[in-house]
């Protein structure tokens, strides 16, 4: 698996391709995670466009990135899931706790509807 | 019990096996011969789909816990195309597990739900119709089939 990271405005978007399956995914997604927290980034946004399939260990990598991004204050969404995977998520109900979204602007814009609304919490 | 898989027989029968390596980086491979052998057999989309995770989650299931990525067990598939079903075999050569224990949580509830592991069985039950193991010291044969129309439904 491979996985190409951008910064867009506060958003650090992980844009995954191949298969996530475990075994050294696990580690580079993690790495990549903690080093956009210790960036100071908040917002993750994991593309799932490219990924073909994930098995249950995958699922699992993408359970404990979005507890360790909410452990650390922020929160990671996902985008652009196929089909395929979206069946693993609704069977395993796993579409409960992750947000996904079908398209990038969408996703970008929760974040930023995010922001507003801790914003005028805070006033 | 699950039937363990009849002995290889000579071709001309509607028998596909495999044997892979226990690498995790092989299960592409696999993915697409069973998504092939699925779109064959003329499985819809989510079918093919269903059909591909299920043995994926055997095979993840095998080479991480029965062979512990040990790479020079090999993991070995048979697939038989039948009229109205695909049955498939994926068997393993380790220890065996306790199945009532792996089983027990349910992935779904509020205490499994955020636990990063414990998902692949259920994952196969879910999207098949049937699996069964047949579970012993000498490995484990999970035997899952799929109907190509589904139970149930008006074409049945």
């Amino acid at each position: 698996m491979k996985i190409k990271q951008e910064a867009i405005g506060d958003v650090y978007v992980l844009r995954l391709s191949g298969q996530l399956m475990g075994g050294p995914d696990a580690d580079s997604v993690r790495e990549t995670i903690l080093s956009a927290l210790n960036q100071g980034y908040k917002s993750l946004l994991v593309d799932l466009k490219d990924v073909s399939w994930v098995n249950s260990t995958g699922l699992g990598i993408l359970i404990s990135s979005h507890i360790t991004v909410a452990n650390n204050g922020g929160s990671l969404k996902l985008m652009r899931v196929s089909r395929r995977i979206d069946s693993i998520f609704m069977v395993t109900r796993l579409n409960t706790v992750f947000q996904v979204f079908d398209s990038e602007p969408e996703a970008l814009a929760s974040f930023r509807s995010d922001s507003e609304s801790s914003k005028s919490r805070e006033n | 019990m699950a039937k363990s898989p009849p002995e290889p027989r000579a071709s001309g029968t509607n028998r596909i096996e495999l044997s892979l390596p226990s690498r995790l980086e092989y299960l592409g491979i696999l993915d697409h011969l069973v998504q092939a052998i699925a779109e064959q057999m003329d499985f819809d989309a989510d079918a093919r789909d269903a059909i591909a995770n299920s043995v994926i989650e055997a095979a993840t299931n095998a080479v991480q816990h029965a062979h512990q990525h040990r790479h020079e067990l090999p993991v070995t598939f048979a697939f038989e195309m039948k009229p109205d079903v695909l049955d498939i075999w994926v068997r393993d050569l380790g220890p065996g597990f306790d199945l009532e224990e792996v089983t027990s949580a349910d992935p779904t509830g509020p205490e499994g739900l955020l636990r990063s592991r414990g998902r692949g069985i259920f994952i196969m039950r879910a999207m098949m119709d049937e699996v069964e193991f047949d579970i012993h010291e000498g490995g484990v044969i999970v035997h899952m089939w799929k109907y190509v129309v589904p139970q149930g439904s008006p074409k049945a």
